[in-house]
């Protein structure tokens, strides 16, 4: 069963991702904030992250850092979920060494399935050509931006 | 045998036993004693008494035998015990000596060994005893004396003598004797081969050799035999390694003795150890006597040696010898084989002749030089190959008493030099000391003697050599031909010790000889010729030094008179590469005065000679040629160098007098009046100089004519010079010239100048001084011409200097007015003149700006027309104008100050403008009237333009400045930082506003590269927008800047420069940044609320999911909340653009504060989950104000919030509320972080969160304290912040009380309306 870890500071989204998810079958870990994120993390071995950006104290781009530093946890996928829907704020993400970038609002329904594509790409050793990919998809919507 | 005989048997056998016993004894005794002749008396009695015995008993045995009863009845046992008894004697007898004894026949042989072996042991103790004794013996007489000893205690003689033979075996000499005088015995000679004797016959035959009787027996000595006495003898050969080495003799005095073999035998061996002690002791004694003699001649050597003088030499060597080996005389003779060899040194014992005159004579010593042998004679007489007339046969020998000689030749490299001899009186043998120390003596003589010679050589060389360097160095030391000719001679007569000495030189025809010098003969043969004749002209065919004996009587052609005395005459010729040039002449009245050395010296002299009067001609020669180069030279180092004419005229004289070699020299110049006049001198005593300055007249001279016929003059005599006036011959005379010469000189305008050079004493001029002359008067021309053009070139560079120099003042001074003074006072300097003046034009005048000089004291500042006067011509022309006298000239000096003040000549140049036109006139006075050269004028004009230019840029830079002052002035009070920098990038400019924009003073940043001073460059990045702020760091904050850049470019169109223009846009920048994140800030408020909103709508309506009704519940409840969050945050949007429309709208009423503060906070409390601790200390209903309710309720939700989100989770909040006089304080107070007070006023600005807030990752949009301030403003109140960092923060606002009559009457009012 893929484990989810959703580190979100805002109590409504955690529960919309729980409930979506765990009717996929997936199983949900919440944390309300980085540095509890951090621990879930290293000790729960979730097989994916969904991380929110902007969060009190520790924000999402400090989490991803810490969580890619860390040999324990840099195998883990980071899918950011987040309001801030700047390209430059996805750019960074991807950079930081996210798998994909969902901005918020999103559709619910369809958050499980692309959980799973990533947790496959990642199980199929493909987390860098799908890497590259998002990238390629990013540049192409900065050069038409 | 019948019973009678056996019954006597027992008595006779006994006695004839006795009988027996003792006939053996007597027999026994008998042997010795015939041996020992001389024997006791004792001895014969004994031998007689047992003979007796042995009779009777035999007598009586017999008688027995035949029964005649002599013993009658005597019992036979008695009779036997009697015969034993009488036996014991003889059994004794024969006991103790056995020799005597017969007992038995073999006994004897016994007897006989036993005694030889007896004798062999004595002489084996006698010769260890004497081996003993002798090795402690150390000379030969002592080991003799130990072999007289031992022979004395075995033969028991008393006379010994010892003598020893030679080691040729030729003689026998006493050596040591006991008991006979030795003095005598020593001085014993035996020769070995002619004497006879015993002891030579033992020397020859070495064998021991004894005589019973000495007087009666043939092979004797008999002198010997008789100065000893001697009866018996004993000769024994001392042998030695096979050869004998002496003979020792043992001799009784008083009786005969016979000397047995075996004696002879132990004799022998104790002679032999004797031998071989005294070969040692010998052998010692050679080498002593070897030594002794090696000291010897090594004393006589070093004595020898020690002596440089040969005499002394000779004398040590025949005094040391004779005194060291005895001889009645000793000698040295000299001289080679073949030659006479007289005595060089002789000494003679006292009262023995000389050999004298004698000594070619003698036989010895001839041999020895004939044979280089020594030649060894003990006597003459019996050496008959000495009898040989050739050699002088023996006569000399024998009158001068010598019987032995000995000659040694005295050989030096193999050549006989000589012999040494000595001589004795008497017959003897020389011994091989002798003779080796003959041959020793001779040797170191014939070194000493060698060595003298070549010492003696040595010196005699070196004094030649020493002479002929003396003379040679006196001869070189001199170059001149006279002076080195006359030393010639006077250095061969202190060589040569002659009478007189003549030199003689070819003449160049090379026919006849020319004398040249003499000494010792009449002067008046100096310059006599003759022709290369006699011993001369042997000496010139042979080219050798040639030595004429008996001269006088002798020489072909016969010698003229004053030479017809001198018997010795050398010749030397004097060649010089191969050819006779002359003739040495030596001569000496005295005859045989010069041998071959002299002609050798005189040879090597004339060599010298030759050699130094090469020298002396080539010197000479050269001297001449060097007089006339040096001549040429000096006259074209004097006259080449740049001169003025002054100057030049008196090198003109000094090069004439140099290089003619005269005393002085003048030159004249004609002037008019047919005058000549001094222009130059060299060396001219006072008199004649102050003469000749006055003028002097051509009449009185030929100089004139020679200027004009451009001939040189040359008088070798002046006081016979009749071409010469009277008075000048005395002015020249009364000065010491007695000679001139002068040439023409072609002076440069137009006249012939006289060059003049005066010579002491009378003088004959050659060839050489008149081509000299000719060269002078081309060369001064040449000079006087150059000095012509240096002058011009002088005073060129003269003006061009001063104008240099003017012009570099004038460049570096940038006041015009100080340009002008400096010009007004250079000029008179420049032109040698007294006075300038600088007008100016303005207007239509002329204004006297400065001037410089007497009477231009109050010059300054007069006006004149610019058409009066020579300034006023200059201005109109404009073009330079020079007047020598302007006296006479009142247009010229009309308005002029100068002129009218009494200055005669002037010159002005007009000044030009900047633009072309004339700027004004700059006059230049002289005080007399005076010609302006054109180059003094150029030069004035040149100098007006350096003072025009000068001026124009002096102005030009005052402009300059001005405008730079202005642009600095602009520049420091411009709002904008200006910065500009060169071509290197180096800061030239940095103004006040950059300064504050960046923190950094100017002082620090001049000169130094933007990027040292900002830490970055201002030069726009490409690849930013144009518009993009530049960000830098001012202490530690961001700076950001708007920057415009200009480029500076040079004419060349490089970039000259950069000027970087900037303002600070931070604040702006803050604003866009702001800006931005409020963008994202309210993207994200809107995104979140929507997200659950949009988020919950889409679960609820999947399909595949059956969700609880609790669940749905959650999910509309956030549905709901959420939208209220949105809706709320739509408002704030709403509000603010109202408040900044300024159009927002309350709807002030009687609001219940408490209970919208509880409201409110429940609100607050219900999403905020941070656990904190809500208080609202103000009750409902008891505090009413006037205000909008619905805003005043977002005024406190916004606050509260505020304080929960920037507060510790569990921390207390608290909201409370004051009444004053007509408002009321409501206070909203939390425990968080709390506010800098810098913040306090800024946090109410839009968009504005403190750093602090930005870094702690707390959403919010920087506009909740905006809008609560403008909300309040709306409603008639306001807000302000009190806090304290770390320690909370208290926000307080006040609102209007309601009034209390409850007239609540909802109103509408515009925001910013009180």
């Amino acid at each position: 069963m893929t484990r989810v870890l959703v580190i979100d500071d805002e109590a409504p989204i955690r529960l919309l991702c729980r409930v979506n998810l765990e009717a996929e079958h997936m199983e949900v870990l919440e944390a309300p904030d980085g540095p509890s994120g951090l621990e879930l993390a290293r000790t729960a071995s979730p097989d994916v992250v969904l991380l929110d950006v902007m969060m009190p104290g520790l924000d999402g781009w400090r989490v991803a850092e810490e969580l890619l530093e860390d040999p324990d946890t840099a195998g883990i996928p980071v899918v950011f979920l987040t309001a801030r829907a700047d390209l430059r704020d996805r750019a960074r993400g991807m950079d930081l060494g996210g798998l994909d970038y969902i901005t918020k609002p999103f559709n619910p329904v369809e958050l499980a399935s692309l959980v799973r594509s990533v947790v496959d790409a990642v199980k199929r050793g493909e987390r860098d050509q799908l890497r590259t990919e998002k990238i390629a998809q990013l540049r192409e919507l900065f050069e038409s931006a | 045998m019948d019973d009678t005989l056996q019954a006597i048997l027992p008595d006779a056998v006994p006695l004839l036993v006795i009988a027996g016993l003792y006939a053996l004894v007597s027999l026994a005794l008998a042997v010795p004693l015939a041996r020992e002749r001389g024997s006791s008396w004792l001895g014969v009695g004994i031998w007689l008494l047992f003979t007796l015995v042995a009779a009777l008993a035999a007598v009586l045995g017999v008688l027995r035998l035949e029964e005649k009863e002599v013993l009658g009845d005597v019992d036979s046992w008695i009779v036997f015990a009697v015969a034993a008894a009488a036996a014991v004697p003889a059994l004794i007898v024969l006991a103790r000596r056995r020799e005597r004894g017969l007992l038995v026949t073999a006994g004897r042989r016994v007897l006989e060994a036993e005694e030889l072996a007896s004798e062999r042991g004595r002489e084996a103790d006698a010769i260890s005893r004497l081996s003993g004794a002798l090795s402690h013996a150390v000379t030969g007489t002592e080991a003799a004396a130990r072999l007289f000893d031992e022979l004395e205690s075995v033969l028991g003689v008393e006379t010994f003598m010892l003598a020893v033979v030679d080691e040729e075996a030729r003689t026998a000499r006493g050596f040591a004797a006991r008991g006979v005088d030795e003095s005598w015995w020593e001085g014993v000679v035996l020769d070995l081969d002619d004497d006879i004797g015993a002891i030579v016959t033992v020397a020859r035959e070495r064998t021991p050799y004894a005589i019973y009787d000495v007087t009666t027996a043939p092979n004797v000595n008999r002198k010997l035999a008789d100065t000893v006495g001697a009866k018996s003898a004993a000769f024994v050969p001392l042998v030695s390694e096979g050869r004998v080495v002496g003979v020792v003799v043992s001799v009784t005095r008083d009786d005969h003795r016979l000397f047995s073999a075996s004696e002879l035998e132990l004799v022998q061996g104790l002679a032999n150890e004797a031998a071989l002690a005294l070969g040692r002791t010998r052998s010692d004694e050679a080498l002593r006597v070897a030594l002794d003699r090696e000291r010897l001649v090594a004393a006589i050597g070093r004595k020898v040696r020690s002596e440089l003088d040969l005499d002394a030499v000779l004398t040590v060597a025949v005094e040391e010898t004779a005194g060291a080996i005895g001889v009645s005389r000793c000698f040295i003779r000299l001289g080679e084989p073949g030659e006479p060899m007289p005595i060089r040194a002789e000494w003679d014992a006292p009262g023995i002749d000389p050999v004298g005159a004698a000594a070619e004579r003698l036989p010895a010593s001839n041999l020895a030089a004939r044979r280089r042998v020594t030649v060894a004679v003990g006597d003459i007489e019996k050496a008959p190959e000495l009898d040989d007339p050739t050699l002088g046969g023996l006569a000399t020998l024998r009158e001068l008493g010598t019987r032995a000689v000995l000659a040694t030749p005295i050989v030096v490299f193999d050549r006989t030099i000589g012999v040494f001899g000595v001589h004795r009186s008497d017959a003897t043998r020389w011994t091989a000391g002798e003779i080796a120390l003959a041959e020793a003596v001779a040797r170191e003589v014939g070194l000493a003697i060698h060595t003298a010679r070549l010492l003696g050589e040595n010196e005699r060389r070196l004094r030649q050599q020493e002479t002929l360097l003396n003379a040679a160095q006196v001869l070189t030391s001199d170059l001149r031909f006279e002076s080195v000719i006359r030393r010639l001679v006077e250095e061969v007569v202190a060589l040569t010790r002659a009478d007189a000495v003549d030199c003689w030189i070819f003449e160049p025809d090379r026919k006849l000889l020319r004398c040249r010098a003499v000494y010792g003969l009449p002067e008046w043969n100096v310059g006599r010729q003759i022709p290369p004749e006699g011993t001369i002209g042997k000496a010139v065919a042979t080219g050798r030094t040639v030595l004429t004996h008996e001269f006088a009587a002798t020489e072909q052609p016969p010698p003229s008179p004053p030479y017809a005395v001198f018997n010795d005459v050398m010749s030397a010729p004097i060649t010089w590469l191969g050819e006779a040039r002359g003739v040495l002449g030596v001569c000496a009245r005295e005859a045989n005065r010069f041998d071959e050395a002299d002609v050798e010296m005189l040879g090597a002299f004339a060599r010298f000679a030759s050699l130094a009067l090469h020298n002396a001609e080539s010197f000479e020669e050269r001297e001449r040629q060097a007089q006339v180069q040096r001549g040429f030279y000096r006259v074209a180092e004097v006259l080449g160098s740049p001169l003025s004419l002054a100057e030049t005229f008196d090198a003109l004289a000094q090069a004439a007098c140099e290089a003619l070699g005269g005393t002085s020299a003048l030159v004249l110049e004609p002037r008019a009046g047919d005058e000549l006049v001094l222009a130059g001198s060299f060396e001219l005593p006072e008199p004649v100089r102050t003469r000749l300055a006055d003028g002097l007249p051509e009449s009185l001279c030929p100089f004139g004519t020679a200027g004009g016929s451009e001939r040189i003059i040359s008088s070798s005599s002046l006081a016979d010079d009749d071409r010469f006036d009277e008075s000048v011959r005395k002015l020249f005379g009364d000065s010491g010239y007695g000679s001139l010469l002068c040439a023409p000189v072609a002076g440069t305008r137009g006249q012939t100048n006289a060059v003049v050079v005066l010579f002491a004493g009378e003088r004959t001029f050659t060839d050489d001084d008149l081509a000299l002359t000719r060269h002078l008067s081309g060369a001064a021309r040449g000079a006087l011409e150059r000095s012509e053009l240096f002058e011009a070139e002088r005073r060129a560079r003269t003006f061009s200097q001063r104008l240099a120099r003017v012009g570099a003042l004038l460049a570096t001074n940038l006041d015009p007015g100080v340009v002008l003074n400096e010009v007004a006072r250079e000029a008179p300097a420049l032109l040698d003149a007294d006075a300038a003046a600088i007008r100016l034009l303005e207007r239509d005048e002329l204004v006297v700006r400065t001037a410089d000089g007497p009477g231009t004291a109050d010059l300054v500042g007069a006006r004149s027309s610019s058409s009066a006067g020579i300034s006023g011509v200059v201005a109109q022309s404009p073009s330079p104008l020079a007047v020598s006298d302007a006296r006479d000239q009142p247009r010229l000096t009309r308005g002029d100050g100068l002129l009218e003040g009494g200055m005669a000549a002037c010159v002005a140049v007009p000044m030009s403008a900047h633009g072309g036109g004339l700027y004004g006139v700059l006059a230049v006075y002289s005080r007399e009237p005076r010609g302006w050269r054109d180059d003094e004028v150029q030069s004035l004009v040149a100098l007006a333009g350096t003072a025009s230019a000068s001026v124009a840029n002096a102005e030009l830079y005052q402009r300059v400045a001005e405008e730079k002052e202005r642009n600095e002035a602009i520049l420091a009070n411009i709002a904008d930082g200006i910065v500009a920098v060169d071509r290197d990038d180096r800061i030239v400019l940095w103004n006040a506003t950059a300064e504050q924009i960046t923190g950094v003073p100017a002082s620090e940043a001049l000169g130094r590269r933007i990027a040292e001073v900002l830490q970055r460059e201002l030069t726009r990045d490409p690849a930013q927008p144009p518009n993009e702020p530049v960000r830098m760091r001012r202490g530690n904050r961001d700076v950001w800047l708007s920057v415009t850049e200009a480029v500076m470019l040079d004419p060349a169109r490089a970039v000259a420069g950069r000027i970087f223009a900037f303002r600070d846009v931070s604040s702006e920048h803050v604003v866009e940044q702001m800006k931005s994140d409020f963008v994202s800030t309210v993207s994200h408020e809107l995104r979140t609320p929507l997200t659950s909103i949009y988020g919950f709508a889409g679960t609820l309506l999947r399909g595949d999911v059956e969700f609880s009704e609790s669940e749905r519940e959650t999910f509309l409840g956030y549905i709901a909340s959420e939208s209220e969050r949105l809706i709320r945050i739509v408002d704030d949007l709403l509000n603010i653009a109202r408040i900044d429309a300024k159009k927002i709208e309350v709807t002030l009423e009687r609001t219940d504060l408490g209970e919208v503060a509880h409201e409110t906070v429940a609100q607050v409390a219900d999403h905020v989950d941070g656990g904190h601790t809500f208080a609202v200390e103000v009750e409902p209903g008891s505090l009413w104000v006037r205000a909008d309710r619905e805003k005043l309720s977002r005024i406190l939700h916004n606050l509260v919030d505020n304080a929960a989100k920037f507060s510790p989770a569990g921390s207390k909040i608290t909201v409370s509320a004051q009444r004053r006089s007509d408002t009321a304080e409501v206070s909203v107070k939390d425990e968080g972080m709390g506010i800098p007070h810098s913040e306090w006023e800024r946090i109410f600005a839009k968009f504005y969160r403190t750093e602090h807030v930005a870094q702690s990752g707390v959403e919010g949009t920087g506009l909740g304290l905006f809008l609560a301030r403008g909300l309040l403003a709306a409603m008639g109140g306001r807000i302000w912040v009190d806090s304290r960092e770390g320690h909370g923060a208290n926000f307080t606002f006040e609102l209007p009380l309601a009034r209390a009559d409850g007239a609540d009457v909802p109103e509408m009012e515009a925001a910013g309306t009180p």
